[in-house]
């Protein structure tokens, strides 16, 4: 087996009683985006704390090209880092900041000079080389940080929600410079976010945290489309959950009675299920229908609201059994006072729908 | 807001009458003491009856006076040296650290503020003299610094409290060791804090007289000191020319670190 660039190894941290991460173990090969994706307190920080060296784990061992980081202080690993907050030196000018890793490290002063250059014009700042931190922008600052963060060329970059300070329009565009960035450096970068469409937009692969373990990895359309665990399909993306209860698998599909009695078969089987078990069907919000077609199962729904958001319609629906439920077919599928009458069927392909354990 | 200030109506002059009382009865002492330097009469009769610069002319020409502001300037420097170099790895331990009794620790060493400065003094005398640090110049610096200690930490520790962590962190993860990060990103965004602590323990020594009275021996005498003593044995004018040359070294320190922090802090 080659050996895996950056090797995370049954990682444990606990503070006291409580442990935020259990025994993490991820490879990360060469050259990728991976994205640390969870809620607050989930351990995905702490993780990548630990890489960074601010945390020492209580367990367990983090390797660069086979070779542990632990025994190595923060500042030897020569890593690089963007910080959740503002951390560009305050009396420093953008170039100064840009350099000081440089600096540190005792660089001659032309190769200091070549590579601000080229670090400024890799975040496009190269006019505001002068100035000082306080007069840019919140997006500018974390432009400068990632410079700084690369000027040295780190084989691994570290990013910690570097846009969780950003309004939305913001966050869109500095998303697409990281992209571009990582595309143009090729630099191996894990990311840290709670919100689930930056992970989506980012990264080549996704680890789902929740309470002090990964979920889940893989692509961002594993995540979605073949979710492991309900935990994952509440995570990404939209979902709606309906009580069922599972009667039979045959071949990875099964089939199951909804609420109101509908039998629904052809369902994707996500672990084993006893007859008579009782579970929760998962299905996307945008992966209903409002027209019949062949192999599609049926659910009766009275509408409750129609709003219009853009590219899709959003239709709050309830079942016969009473529980509300999200649909977004796309705008153009019908106009709105088709859909508006209030008692109707809606559509699914079973085989984008998952059952889960209840 | 609950009292806006725009919105007290008569109050608002009320107010000024009362502030502007305040003022000038803190000021007018000082003020009448520097009227009094350039006063011609020797009984320091008000008003003087001519202008004359005789009074400066005789505390130049008089050596005790020099030494003794030598001394002083001498004295509140180390003070000051002492202070902010004591009072920063101090604030690091207040600010930073996470260990029982700090609150305590911090409680102490704030504690020459609140504490009456005469009960200081006399403790200070004693454990001094048996040390045999009584009318020394370190006697007179170690006494200083700690009642300055408390006008070195508040600034540095507030500056420091408004700096965020992360940006040493940064400063860490870049390649700079921690002592590194520090000295050449830490301190030079908390100068403003330093530089007022440097200042007020500089003053806080300068203009101290009651410890310095305790401390000081015939030779060693600091200009509050010299003071006190004139004024004891016979009232000269040249008192006053002298008191007019410690308030404007102090005024003139205080306009100095308030233009400088105008400039920082833009």
């Amino acid at each position: 087996m080659t050996q895996p660039f950056l090797s995370i190894r049954k990682l444990r941290k606990a503070f006291g009683a409580f442990t935020a991460v259990h025994d993490v173990t991820l490879d990360i090969p060469k050259g990728e985006f991976l994205t640390f994706l969870g809620p607050s307190g989930s351990g995905k920080s702490t993780t990548l704390y630990a890489i960074a060296g601010f945390q020492d784990p209580t367990s367990g061992d983090v390797r660069l090209q086979g070779k542990s980081l632990l025994s190595v202080p923060s500042h030897k690993r020569n890593i690089g880092m963007v910080f959740q907050r503002y951390t560009l030196f305050p009396h420093l000018s953008v170039a100064e900041n840009v350099a000081f890793p440089l600096r540190v490290r005792r660089r001659p002063d032309t190769e200091v000079k070549r590579k601000v250059a080229e670090m400024l014009s890799l975040v496009r700042l190269e006019s505001f080389a002068e100035r000082l931190p306080a007069a840019l922008s919140g997006g500018q600052q974390q432009r400068v940080a990632l410079a700084r963060a690369l000027a040295y060329d780190p084989p691994i970059l570290l990013m910690d929600e570097p846009l969780s300070a950003l309004d939305k329009k913001l966050r869109e565009e500095i998303q697409a410079e990281i992209r571009r960035i990582h595309r143009e450096t090729g630099v191996t970068i894990l990311y840290v976010t709670h919100d689930q469409e930056e992970a989506l937009h980012l990264s080549d692969r996704i680890a789902l945290f929740r309470d002090g373990r990964i979920e889940q990895i893989g692509t961002g359309e594993d995540l979605y489309l073949r979710p492991a665990t309900d935990f994952v399909a509440g995570f990404i993306g939209n979902s709606n959950f309906l009580a069922a209860e599972h009667l039979e698998t045959v071949g990875g599909a099964s089939t199951i009675r909804l609420a109101d009695g509908a039998l629904v078969s052809g369902i994707n089987a996500n672990g084993s299920f006893a007859p008579g078990q009782k579970t929760r069907l998962m299905i996307r919000p945008e992966a209903f229908r409002l027209e019949r077609s062949p192999n599609n199962a049926e659910l009766a729904v009275e509408i409750v609201d129609v709003a219009f958001y853009g590219e899709r319609r959003r239709i709050v629906a309830r079942t016969s059994a009473g529980q509300e439920i999200d649909i977004r077919p796309t705008s153009s599928a019908l106009a709105a006072q088709d859909v508006a009458s209030s008692r109707r069927p809606v559509f699914f392909d079973p085989g984008a729908a998952f059952l889960f354990p209840a | 807001m609950l009292l806006d200030y725009d919105r007290l109506g008569w109050l608002k002059v009320a107010l000024l009458a009362f502030t502007a009382l305040v003022a000038a009865f803190l000021l007018l002492p000082v003020v009448f003491i520097v009227l009094l330097s350039f006063g011609s009469s020797r009984w320091l009769a008000f008003p003087p009856p001519g202008w004359t610069l005789k009074w400066y002319q005789e505390l130049f020409a008089d050596p005790s006076w020099i030494e003794a502001a030598l001394t002083s300037a001498r004295i509140a420097t180390m003070t000051a040296i002492l202070a902010v170099t004591i009072g920063l790895l101090a604030s690091f331990a207040l600010v930073r650290g996470r260990f029982r009794g700090r609150e305590i620790l911090r409680g102490l060493l704030l504690t020459p503020m609140v504490l009456p400065v005469v009960v200081f003094a006399i403790a200070i005398y004693a454990f001094f003299l048996k040390l045999g640090l009584g009318g020394t110049t370190v006697g007179f610096v170690v006494a200083h610094t700690v009642l300055a200690l408390p006008f070195a930490i508040i600034p540095i520790a507030t500056a420091l409290e408004g700096f965020d962590k992360s940006i040493e962190d940064a400063a860490i993860v870049c390649g700079a060791s921690p002592l590194q990060a520090k000295l050449r990103i830490t301190l030079p965004s908390i100068r403003i804090g330093i530089f007022s602590a440097a200042i007020f323990s500089f003053l806080a020594s300068w203009d101290e007289v009651v410890v310095a009275i305790f401390m000081a021996s015939p030779t060693l005498q600091t200009l509050p000191v010299k003071i006190w003593g004139s004024l004891r044995s016979d009232l000269t004018p040249v008192i006053a020319a002298a008191s007019s040359l410690l308030v404007a070294l102090t005024l003139a320190l205080m306009i100095v670190t308030a233009l400088l922090r105008r400039k920082l802090q833009t």
